[in-house]
Protein backbone atom coordinates (compact mmCIF):
# COMPACT_ATOMS: atom_id res chain seq x y z
CA UNK A 1 0.00 0.00 0.00
CA UNK A 2 1.16 3.70 -0.59
CA UNK A 3 -0.29 6.72 0.57
CA UNK A 4 1.36 10.24 -0.50
CA UNK A 5 -0.08 12.99 1.58
CA UNK A 6 0.62 16.90 0.50
CA UNK A 7 4.01 16.06 -1.40
CA UNK A 8 5.93 18.54 -2.63
CA UNK A 9 9.82 18.55 -4.26
CA UNK A 10 11.66 21.29 -5.06
CA UNK A 11 15.04 21.21 -7.67
CA UNK A 12 17.42 23.97 -8.09
CA UNK A 13 17.44 24.97 -11.81
CA UNK A 14 20.99 26.02 -12.54
CA UNK A 15 21.38 28.71 -14.86
CA UNK A 16 24.80 29.23 -16.54
CA UNK A 17 24.90 31.94 -19.23
CA UNK A 18 26.89 32.57 -21.83
CA UNK A 19 29.14 35.86 -21.33
CA UNK A 20 32.35 37.06 -21.86
CA UNK A 21 35.21 35.92 -19.78
CA UNK A 22 35.61 39.18 -18.33
CA UNK A 23 31.98 39.38 -17.38
CA UNK A 24 32.21 35.65 -16.13
CA UNK A 25 35.66 37.15 -14.28
CA UNK A 26 33.99 40.43 -12.77
CA UNK A 27 31.41 37.79 -11.66
CA UNK A 28 33.36 35.62 -10.26
CA UNK A 29 34.68 38.43 -7.51
CA UNK A 30 31.52 39.36 -7.22
CA UNK A 31 30.50 35.94 -5.60
CA UNK A 32 28.32 35.46 -8.27
CA UNK A 33 29.07 31.73 -9.94
CA UNK A 34 25.66 30.37 -10.94
CA UNK A 35 22.29 31.72 -10.67
CA UNK A 36 19.93 29.28 -9.23
CA UNK A 37 16.36 29.24 -9.28
CA UNK A 38 13.59 26.87 -7.85
CA UNK A 39 11.91 25.11 -9.93
CA UNK A 40 8.65 22.79 -8.10
CA UNK A 41 8.90 19.55 -9.48
CA UNK A 42 5.50 18.32 -7.43
CA UNK A 43 2.99 20.45 -5.75
CA UNK A 44 0.56 19.44 -3.07
CA UNK A 45 0.43 15.65 -4.68
CA UNK A 46 -1.59 13.38 -2.30
CA UNK A 47 -2.37 9.96 -3.93
CA UNK A 48 -3.82 6.20 -2.31
CA UNK A 49 -2.58 3.74 -4.07
CA UNK A 50 -4.33 0.13 -3.03
CA UNK A 51 -2.21 -3.22 -2.95
CA UNK A 52 -2.83 -4.47 -6.54
CA UNK A 53 -3.44 -1.59 -8.29
CA UNK A 54 -1.73 -0.41 -11.19
CA UNK A 55 -1.21 3.74 -11.48
CA UNK A 56 -0.89 4.96 -14.85
CA UNK A 57 0.95 8.15 -14.73
CA UNK A 58 1.01 10.64 -17.76
CA UNK A 59 1.78 14.04 -18.54
CA UNK A 60 3.97 16.27 -20.66
CA UNK A 61 7.87 16.47 -20.38
CA UNK A 62 9.21 17.60 -17.58
CA UNK A 63 5.49 17.02 -15.37
CA UNK A 64 6.79 15.65 -12.34
CA UNK A 65 6.20 11.82 -13.30
CA UNK A 66 9.77 10.34 -12.95
CA UNK A 67 9.81 12.84 -9.37
CA UNK A 68 6.71 11.14 -8.25
CA UNK A 69 8.08 7.57 -8.94
CA UNK A 70 11.75 8.65 -7.31
CA UNK A 71 9.84 9.76 -4.20
CA UNK A 72 7.88 6.37 -3.91
CA UNK A 73 11.00 4.22 -4.64
CA UNK A 74 12.99 6.06 -1.63
CA UNK A 75 15.48 7.95 -3.97
CA UNK A 76 13.81 11.69 -3.37
CA UNK A 77 12.82 13.31 0.34
CA UNK A 78 10.24 15.30 -0.29
CA UNK A 79 10.16 19.01 1.45
CA UNK A 80 6.91 18.68 2.54
CA UNK A 81 4.05 15.95 2.83
CA UNK A 82 4.66 12.20 3.88
CA UNK A 83 5.25 9.20 2.19
CA UNK A 84 4.23 6.23 3.59
CA UNK A 85 5.20 2.60 1.42
CA UNK A 86 4.81 -0.75 2.23
CA UNK A 87 6.86 -3.31 0.61
CA UNK A 88 9.83 -4.30 -1.21
CA UNK A 89 9.93 -2.23 -4.35
CA UNK A 90 11.84 -3.00 -7.59
CA UNK A 91 12.25 0.11 -9.71
CA UNK A 92 12.71 -0.24 -13.63
CA UNK A 93 13.95 2.67 -14.03
CA UNK A 94 16.43 3.26 -16.86
CA UNK A 95 17.73 0.29 -16.78
CA UNK A 96 21.24 0.76 -18.17
CA UNK A 97 22.29 2.95 -14.73
CA UNK A 98 24.12 0.11 -12.92
CA UNK A 99 26.01 -1.46 -15.33
CA UNK A 100 29.29 -1.36 -15.97
CA UNK A 101 30.73 -1.43 -19.68
CA UNK A 102 33.85 -3.34 -18.65
CA UNK A 103 32.78 -5.92 -16.87
CA UNK A 104 31.16 -9.46 -18.41
CA UNK A 105 27.21 -10.01 -18.51
CA UNK A 106 27.66 -12.29 -16.04
CA UNK A 107 29.52 -9.94 -13.44
CA UNK A 108 26.99 -6.80 -14.48
CA UNK A 109 24.47 -9.28 -13.48
CA UNK A 110 26.05 -9.54 -9.88
CA UNK A 111 26.62 -6.35 -9.36
CA UNK A 112 22.87 -4.75 -10.37
CA UNK A 113 21.29 -7.59 -8.27
CA UNK A 114 23.42 -6.61 -5.60
CA UNK A 115 22.48 -2.86 -6.32
CA UNK A 116 18.90 -3.75 -5.72
CA UNK A 117 19.66 -5.20 -2.46
CA UNK A 118 19.97 -9.32 -3.10
CA UNK A 119 22.77 -11.36 -1.39
CA UNK A 120 25.05 -13.53 -3.28
CA UNK A 121 22.94 -16.04 -2.56
CA UNK A 122 19.84 -14.77 -3.68
CA UNK A 123 21.24 -13.75 -6.97
CA UNK A 124 22.82 -17.47 -7.10
CA UNK A 125 19.42 -19.03 -7.29
CA UNK A 126 18.09 -16.10 -9.74
CA UNK A 127 20.89 -16.04 -12.10
CA UNK A 128 19.98 -18.67 -14.55
CA UNK A 129 16.56 -17.45 -14.50
CA UNK A 130 17.58 -14.34 -15.81
CA UNK A 131 20.03 -15.04 -18.16
CA UNK A 132 17.48 -17.50 -19.68
CA UNK A 133 14.42 -14.74 -19.80
CA UNK A 134 17.15 -12.24 -21.52
CA UNK A 135 18.28 -15.11 -24.61
CA UNK A 136 21.79 -13.77 -23.82
CA UNK A 137 23.54 -17.25 -23.07
CA UNK A 138 26.17 -16.57 -25.78
CA UNK A 139 27.09 -13.40 -24.68
CA UNK A 140 26.96 -13.89 -20.61
CA UNK A 141 30.49 -14.19 -20.43
CA UNK A 142 31.58 -11.21 -22.84
CA UNK A 143 32.01 -7.39 -21.62
CA UNK A 144 28.66 -5.43 -21.64
CA UNK A 145 30.20 -2.53 -23.99
CA UNK A 146 30.19 -5.87 -26.99
CA UNK A 147 26.48 -5.94 -26.46
CA UNK A 148 23.81 -3.71 -28.75
CA UNK A 149 21.64 -1.35 -26.39
CA UNK A 150 19.26 -3.62 -27.00
CA UNK A 151 20.71 -6.48 -25.03
CA UNK A 152 21.78 -4.48 -22.68
CA UNK A 153 17.99 -3.77 -21.77
CA UNK A 154 17.02 -6.85 -22.05
CA UNK A 155 19.17 -7.99 -20.14
CA UNK A 156 18.15 -5.00 -17.37
CA UNK A 157 14.63 -5.90 -17.88
CA UNK A 158 15.38 -9.72 -16.78
CA UNK A 159 17.25 -8.84 -13.73
CA UNK A 160 15.14 -6.33 -12.36
CA UNK A 161 11.71 -8.52 -13.22
CA UNK A 162 13.32 -11.56 -11.23
CA UNK A 163 13.12 -9.78 -8.08
CA UNK A 164 9.83 -11.16 -7.01
CA UNK A 165 9.01 -6.98 -5.57
CA UNK A 166 5.36 -5.74 -3.99
CA UNK A 167 5.81 -2.86 -6.17
CA UNK A 168 7.01 -2.57 -9.46
CA UNK A 169 8.03 0.85 -10.58
CA UNK A 170 7.90 1.25 -14.49
CA UNK A 171 9.38 4.66 -15.91
CA UNK A 172 9.56 4.47 -19.76
CA UNK A 173 11.39 1.42 -20.30
CA UNK A 174 9.18 -0.97 -22.74
CA UNK A 175 10.38 1.52 -25.89
CA UNK A 176 13.44 -0.82 -26.12
CA UNK A 177 14.21 -4.34 -27.54
CA UNK A 178 12.93 -5.94 -30.20
CA UNK A 179 9.18 -6.57 -31.22
CA UNK A 180 9.08 -10.43 -29.66
CA UNK A 181 11.16 -9.00 -26.63
CA UNK A 182 8.65 -5.86 -26.04
CA UNK A 183 6.05 -8.57 -26.07
CA UNK A 184 7.92 -10.85 -23.74
CA UNK A 185 8.37 -7.84 -21.52
CA UNK A 186 4.88 -7.04 -21.89
CA UNK A 187 3.51 -10.26 -20.74
CA UNK A 188 5.29 -10.52 -18.09
CA UNK A 189 4.02 -7.22 -16.18
CA UNK A 190 0.97 -8.73 -17.76
CA UNK A 191 1.54 -11.69 -15.09
CA UNK A 192 2.93 -9.62 -12.56
CA UNK A 193 -0.92 -7.32 -12.61
CA UNK A 194 -2.47 -10.67 -12.26
CA UNK A 195 -0.23 -11.68 -9.04
CA UNK A 196 -1.70 -8.76 -7.24
CA UNK A 197 1.63 -6.82 -7.63
CA UNK A 198 1.08 -2.92 -6.99
CA UNK A 199 2.68 -1.44 -10.25
CA UNK A 200 3.68 2.47 -11.56
CA UNK A 201 3.74 3.19 -14.86
CA UNK A 202 4.88 5.66 -17.03
CA UNK A 203 4.67 6.10 -20.35
CA UNK A 204 3.55 8.05 -23.27
CA UNK A 205 2.54 5.54 -25.39
CA UNK A 206 -1.22 5.43 -24.35
CA UNK A 207 -1.80 1.58 -25.88
CA UNK A 208 0.48 0.68 -23.06
CA UNK A 209 -1.35 2.31 -20.55
CA UNK A 210 -4.50 1.29 -21.42
CA UNK A 211 -3.15 -2.49 -21.32
CA UNK A 212 -1.99 -1.85 -17.94
CA UNK A 213 -3.25 0.16 -15.62
CA UNK A 214 -6.27 0.15 -14.01
CA UNK A 215 -6.35 4.03 -12.97
CA UNK A 216 -4.44 6.72 -14.49
CA UNK A 217 -2.91 10.17 -13.05
CA UNK A 218 -2.55 13.38 -14.83
CA UNK A 219 0.12 15.32 -13.80
CA UNK A 220 0.61 18.93 -15.55
CA UNK A 221 3.66 21.10 -14.33
CA UNK A 222 3.80 19.01 -10.89
CA UNK A 223 0.50 19.55 -10.25
CA UNK A 224 -2.54 16.77 -10.64
CA UNK A 225 -4.67 17.14 -12.90
CA UNK A 226 -6.81 14.18 -13.11
CA UNK A 227 -7.37 10.97 -11.94
CA UNK A 228 -9.49 8.40 -12.40
CA UNK A 229 -10.66 5.45 -15.34
CA UNK A 230 -7.74 4.89 -17.96
CA UNK A 231 -10.31 5.85 -20.43
CA UNK A 232 -11.66 9.09 -19.18
CA UNK A 233 -8.03 10.38 -18.19
CA UNK A 234 -6.80 9.50 -21.60
CA UNK A 235 -9.28 11.24 -23.62
CA UNK A 236 -9.36 13.96 -21.34
CA UNK A 237 -5.52 14.16 -21.76
CA UNK A 238 -5.87 13.58 -25.72
CA UNK A 239 -8.08 16.21 -26.00
CA UNK A 240 -6.37 18.84 -23.61
CA UNK A 241 -3.16 18.01 -26.58
CA UNK A 242 -5.07 17.80 -29.50
CA UNK A 243 -3.91 14.23 -30.20
CA UNK A 244 -5.21 12.70 -32.57
CA UNK A 245 -5.82 9.29 -31.72
CA UNK B 1 20.01 8.52 16.21
CA UNK B 2 17.83 6.53 15.08
CA UNK B 3 17.77 7.28 11.43
CA UNK B 4 21.53 6.51 11.62
CA UNK B 5 21.24 2.94 13.32
CA UNK B 6 18.52 2.36 10.42
CA UNK B 7 21.40 3.61 7.66
CA UNK B 8 24.20 1.89 9.46
CA UNK B 9 21.38 -1.82 8.78
CA UNK B 10 21.24 -0.95 5.61
CA UNK B 11 24.63 -0.54 4.96
CA UNK B 12 25.35 -3.89 6.40
CA UNK B 13 22.12 -5.31 4.31
CA UNK B 14 23.70 -4.57 1.26
CA UNK B 15 27.68 -5.99 2.00
CA UNK B 16 27.35 -7.66 -1.23
CA UNK B 17 27.03 -4.34 -3.32
CA UNK B 18 30.12 -3.57 -1.61
CA UNK B 19 31.82 -6.63 -2.34
CA UNK B 20 31.16 -6.12 -5.98
CA UNK B 21 31.93 -2.42 -6.07
CA UNK B 22 35.36 -3.44 -4.62
CA UNK B 23 35.99 -5.95 -7.12
CA UNK B 24 34.84 -4.05 -10.15
CA UNK B 25 37.11 -1.41 -9.13
CA UNK B 26 40.14 -3.71 -8.93
CA UNK B 27 38.79 -6.07 -11.64
CA UNK B 28 38.96 -2.87 -14.15
CA UNK B 29 42.16 -1.21 -12.91
CA UNK B 30 44.39 -3.47 -14.06
CA UNK B 31 42.37 -5.08 -16.40
CA UNK B 32 44.01 -3.87 -19.39
CA UNK B 33 47.13 -3.78 -18.66
CA UNK B 34 49.90 -6.82 -19.41
CA UNK B 35 51.28 -7.46 -16.16
CA UNK B 36 48.25 -6.43 -14.37
CA UNK B 37 47.18 -7.65 -11.18
CA UNK B 38 51.26 -7.82 -10.50
CA UNK B 39 50.92 -4.20 -10.52
CA UNK B 40 49.38 -3.88 -7.35
CA UNK B 41 52.40 -5.18 -5.73
CA UNK B 42 54.99 -3.44 -7.84
CA UNK B 43 53.74 -0.23 -7.23
CA UNK B 44 54.59 0.11 -3.07
CA UNK B 45 57.89 -2.20 -4.40
CA UNK B 46 58.59 0.43 -6.67
CA UNK B 47 57.98 3.46 -4.65
CA UNK B 48 60.31 1.98 -2.06
CA UNK B 49 62.82 2.02 -4.39
CA UNK B 50 62.59 5.67 -5.38
CA UNK B 51 62.64 6.86 -0.98
CA UNK B 52 65.56 4.57 -0.95
CA UNK B 53 68.08 5.47 -3.39
CA UNK B 54 66.64 9.22 -2.69
CA UNK B 55 67.14 9.33 0.85
CA UNK B 56 69.00 6.57 2.25
CA UNK B 57 72.11 8.44 1.79
CA UNK B 58 70.47 11.51 4.27
CA UNK B 59 68.57 9.46 6.87
CA UNK B 60 69.62 5.51 6.37
CA UNK B 61 72.05 6.00 9.20
CA UNK B 62 69.78 7.80 11.57
CA UNK B 63 67.07 4.59 11.08
CA UNK B 64 68.06 1.13 11.97
CA UNK B 65 66.77 -1.15 8.99
CA UNK B 66 65.96 1.63 6.73
CA UNK B 67 64.27 -0.39 4.04
CA UNK B 68 61.72 -1.51 6.34
CA UNK B 69 60.91 1.65 7.71
CA UNK B 70 60.47 3.32 4.49
CA UNK B 71 58.11 0.46 2.92
CA UNK B 72 55.75 0.08 6.04
CA UNK B 73 55.50 4.00 5.69
CA UNK B 74 54.55 4.11 2.44
CA UNK B 75 52.04 1.05 2.26
CA UNK B 76 50.00 2.58 5.39
CA UNK B 77 50.28 5.81 3.71
CA UNK B 78 48.94 4.75 0.84
CA UNK B 79 46.19 2.83 2.18
CA UNK B 80 44.81 5.91 3.67
CA UNK B 81 45.73 8.80 1.16
CA UNK B 82 44.71 6.56 -1.67
CA UNK B 83 41.11 6.10 -0.26
CA UNK B 84 40.36 8.95 0.74
CA UNK B 85 41.46 11.32 -2.54
CA UNK B 86 39.40 8.77 -5.18
CA UNK B 87 36.44 8.71 -2.30
CA UNK B 88 36.15 12.60 -3.12
CA UNK B 89 34.63 12.08 -6.34
CA UNK B 90 32.55 9.02 -5.16
CA UNK B 91 28.97 10.58 -4.75
CA UNK B 92 29.70 12.36 -8.26
CA UNK B 93 30.49 9.61 -10.23
CA UNK B 94 27.72 7.80 -8.84
CA UNK B 95 25.47 10.21 -9.91
CA UNK B 96 23.57 7.87 -12.06
CA UNK B 97 22.20 5.30 -9.52
CA UNK B 98 22.15 7.81 -6.46
CA UNK B 99 18.78 9.59 -8.77
CA UNK B 100 17.51 6.70 -10.07
CA UNK B 101 17.59 3.89 -7.27
CA UNK B 102 17.40 3.82 -3.30
CA UNK B 103 20.63 2.76 -2.22
CA UNK B 104 22.67 3.51 0.86
CA UNK B 105 24.44 6.21 -0.64
CA UNK B 106 27.54 6.30 2.26
CA UNK B 107 28.34 2.91 0.53
CA UNK B 108 30.16 4.59 -2.70
CA UNK B 109 32.56 6.16 -0.26
CA UNK B 110 33.42 3.12 1.75
CA UNK B 111 33.53 0.89 -0.94
CA UNK B 112 36.39 3.11 -2.44
CA UNK B 113 38.03 3.09 0.83
CA UNK B 114 37.45 -0.92 0.94
CA UNK B 115 39.13 -1.84 -2.55
CA UNK B 116 42.18 0.48 -1.03
CA UNK B 117 42.34 -2.14 1.59
CA UNK B 118 42.32 -4.90 -0.58
CA UNK B 119 44.99 -3.03 -2.39
CA UNK B 120 46.78 -2.96 0.96
CA UNK B 121 46.38 -6.79 1.77
CA UNK B 122 48.04 -7.49 -1.42
CA UNK B 123 51.08 -5.14 -0.99
CA UNK B 124 51.52 -7.09 2.28
CA UNK B 125 53.00 -9.84 -0.28
CA UNK B 126 56.24 -7.85 -1.57
CA UNK B 127 56.49 -6.15 2.05
CA UNK B 128 57.33 -9.88 3.82
CA UNK B 129 59.41 -10.57 1.32
CA UNK B 130 61.70 -7.40 1.83
CA UNK B 131 60.87 -7.65 5.85
CA UNK B 132 62.65 -11.62 4.93
CA UNK B 133 65.06 -10.96 2.99
CA UNK B 134 66.58 -8.04 4.70
CA UNK B 135 67.25 -10.57 7.27
CA UNK B 136 64.28 -7.98 9.99
CA UNK B 137 63.50 -10.29 12.75
CA UNK B 138 59.21 -10.22 12.91
CA UNK B 139 57.62 -8.24 15.58
CA UNK B 140 55.80 -10.09 18.04
CA UNK B 141 53.53 -7.62 18.35
CA UNK B 142 51.87 -8.71 14.80
CA UNK B 143 48.46 -9.90 16.63
CA UNK B 144 47.91 -6.69 17.02
CA UNK B 145 47.71 -6.04 13.14
CA UNK B 146 44.07 -6.32 12.83
CA UNK B 147 43.63 -4.23 15.32
CA UNK B 148 45.78 -1.13 13.39
CA UNK B 149 44.03 -1.54 9.62
CA UNK B 150 40.67 -1.57 11.81
CA UNK B 151 41.90 1.61 13.59
CA UNK B 152 43.15 3.31 9.96
CA UNK B 153 39.83 2.03 7.89
CA UNK B 154 37.82 3.79 10.66
CA UNK B 155 39.60 7.23 10.65
CA UNK B 156 40.05 6.82 6.57
CA UNK B 157 35.83 6.64 6.24
CA UNK B 158 35.54 8.98 8.76
CA UNK B 159 37.54 11.17 6.50
CA UNK B 160 35.61 9.85 3.09
CA UNK B 161 32.19 10.53 4.61
CA UNK B 162 33.66 14.29 5.21
CA UNK B 163 35.18 15.15 1.65
CA UNK B 164 32.52 13.10 -0.38
CA UNK B 165 29.81 15.34 1.05
CA UNK B 166 31.79 18.67 1.35
CA UNK B 167 32.58 17.83 -2.92
CA UNK B 168 28.74 17.41 -3.47
CA UNK B 169 28.40 21.25 -2.49
CA UNK B 170 32.08 22.61 -2.81
CA UNK B 171 33.52 21.32 -5.73
CA UNK B 172 37.00 22.86 -4.67
CA UNK B 173 37.61 20.86 -2.26
CA UNK B 174 38.92 17.78 -4.14
CA UNK B 175 41.62 20.14 -5.26
CA UNK B 176 42.20 21.74 -1.60
CA UNK B 177 42.15 18.01 -0.52
CA UNK B 178 44.89 17.23 -2.96
CA UNK B 179 47.52 19.60 -1.37
CA UNK B 180 46.40 18.70 1.84
CA UNK B 181 47.44 15.21 1.38
CA UNK B 182 51.05 16.54 -0.27
CA UNK B 183 51.56 18.49 2.83
CA UNK B 184 51.06 15.62 5.11
CA UNK B 185 52.81 13.33 3.61
CA UNK B 186 55.84 15.35 4.22
CA UNK B 187 54.27 15.75 8.03
CA UNK B 188 53.54 11.68 8.45
CA UNK B 189 57.53 10.60 8.77
CA UNK B 190 57.35 8.31 6.56
CA UNK B 191 60.94 8.62 4.77
CA UNK B 192 62.69 10.60 7.63
CA UNK B 193 62.94 9.70 11.43
CA UNK B 194 60.73 11.79 13.78
CA UNK B 195 63.76 12.30 16.37
CA UNK B 196 65.58 14.61 12.91
CA UNK B 197 62.85 16.90 13.92
CA UNK B 198 63.53 19.91 16.52
CA UNK B 199 61.59 18.71 19.90
CA UNK B 200 58.60 21.31 19.32
CA UNK B 201 57.82 19.53 16.32
CA UNK B 202 57.85 16.43 17.96
CA UNK B 203 55.23 16.29 20.58
CA UNK B 204 53.15 18.42 17.61
CA UNK B 205 53.85 15.40 16.05
CA UNK B 206 51.17 13.51 18.35
CA UNK B 207 48.90 15.75 16.79
CA UNK B 208 48.78 13.74 13.01
CA UNK B 209 47.15 10.93 12.89
CA UNK B 210 48.80 9.17 10.50
CA UNK B 211 51.73 9.30 12.67
CA UNK B 212 50.11 6.45 14.90
CA UNK B 213 48.95 4.62 12.88
CA UNK B 214 51.92 4.25 10.46
CA UNK B 215 53.82 4.33 13.83
CA UNK B 216 51.12 1.34 14.95
CA UNK B 217 52.00 -0.71 11.90
CA UNK B 218 56.06 -0.17 12.08
CA UNK B 219 55.35 -1.82 15.79
CA UNK B 220 53.18 -4.65 14.66
CA UNK B 221 55.68 -5.60 11.36
CA UNK B 222 59.32 -4.98 12.84
CA UNK B 223 59.86 -2.40 15.93
CA UNK B 224 59.15 -3.09 18.78
CA UNK B 225 61.01 -0.48 20.73
CA UNK B 226 58.02 1.79 20.05
CA UNK B 227 55.47 3.05 22.76
CA UNK B 228 52.70 0.62 21.27
CA UNK B 229 50.02 1.76 24.46
CA UNK B 230 50.87 5.65 23.36
CA UNK B 231 49.99 4.82 19.82
CA UNK B 232 46.94 2.67 20.16
CA UNK B 233 45.54 5.66 22.46
CA UNK B 234 45.86 8.73 20.34
CA UNK B 235 45.13 6.22 17.23
CA UNK B 236 41.30 4.74 18.88
CA UNK B 237 40.66 8.64 19.65
CA UNK B 238 41.38 10.02 16.59
CA UNK B 239 39.48 7.20 14.79
CA UNK B 240 36.73 7.55 16.89
CA UNK B 241 36.46 11.63 16.10
CA UNK B 242 37.28 11.10 12.40
CA UNK B 243 34.01 8.85 12.07
CA UNK B 244 31.96 10.87 13.99
CA UNK B 245 32.66 14.10 11.95
CA UNK B 246 32.03 12.49 8.35
CA UNK B 247 29.30 10.57 9.44
CA UNK B 248 27.42 13.56 11.13
CA UNK B 249 28.34 15.48 7.85
CA UNK B 250 27.40 13.24 5.56
CA UNK B 251 24.21 12.18 7.47
CA UNK B 252 22.68 16.18 7.92
CA UNK B 253 23.22 16.27 4.19
CA UNK B 254 22.24 13.31 2.65
CA UNK B 255 19.03 14.05 2.04
CA UNK B 256 20.39 16.97 -0.23
CA UNK B 257 23.16 15.70 -1.85
CA UNK B 258 20.26 14.21 -4.68
CA UNK B 259 19.96 18.06 -5.50
CA UNK B 260 23.73 19.22 -6.13
CA UNK B 261 25.96 15.95 -7.67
Amino acid sequence: MIHLQDISVRYRLIRERRSTFQSHLINYFKGKRMETETLWALKNISIDVPEGESLGIIGHNGAGKSTLLKVVSGVIKPVEGSVQVKGQIAPLIELSAGFDPELTGRENIYLNASILGFSRKEIDNKFDRIVEFSELQEFVDSPLKNYSSGMISRLGFSIATEVDPDILIIDEVLSVGDVSFKRKSMERILEFRKKGITIFFVSHNMDEIMTICSKVLWLDHGSKKMTGEPEAVISAYESYHMLPR
Amino acid sequence: MVRSLQEFSEILRYKELLRNLVARDIKKRYKRSTLGFLWVMLDPLLMMLVFYIIFSGLFGKTVGNYTAYVITGIIMWQLFAQGTKVSSMAFIHNRNLISKIHLPTAIFPIAIVGSSVAHFIFSLVPLFIIILFSGTIPSYYIPLLPVTIALIVIFSVGISLTISTLTVFFHDVVYIYDVILIGWMYLSAIFYPVTILPQKLQILMSLNPLYHYISLFRACIYDTTLPIIEHLIFGTAFSIISFAIGWTIYHQNRDKIIFYI
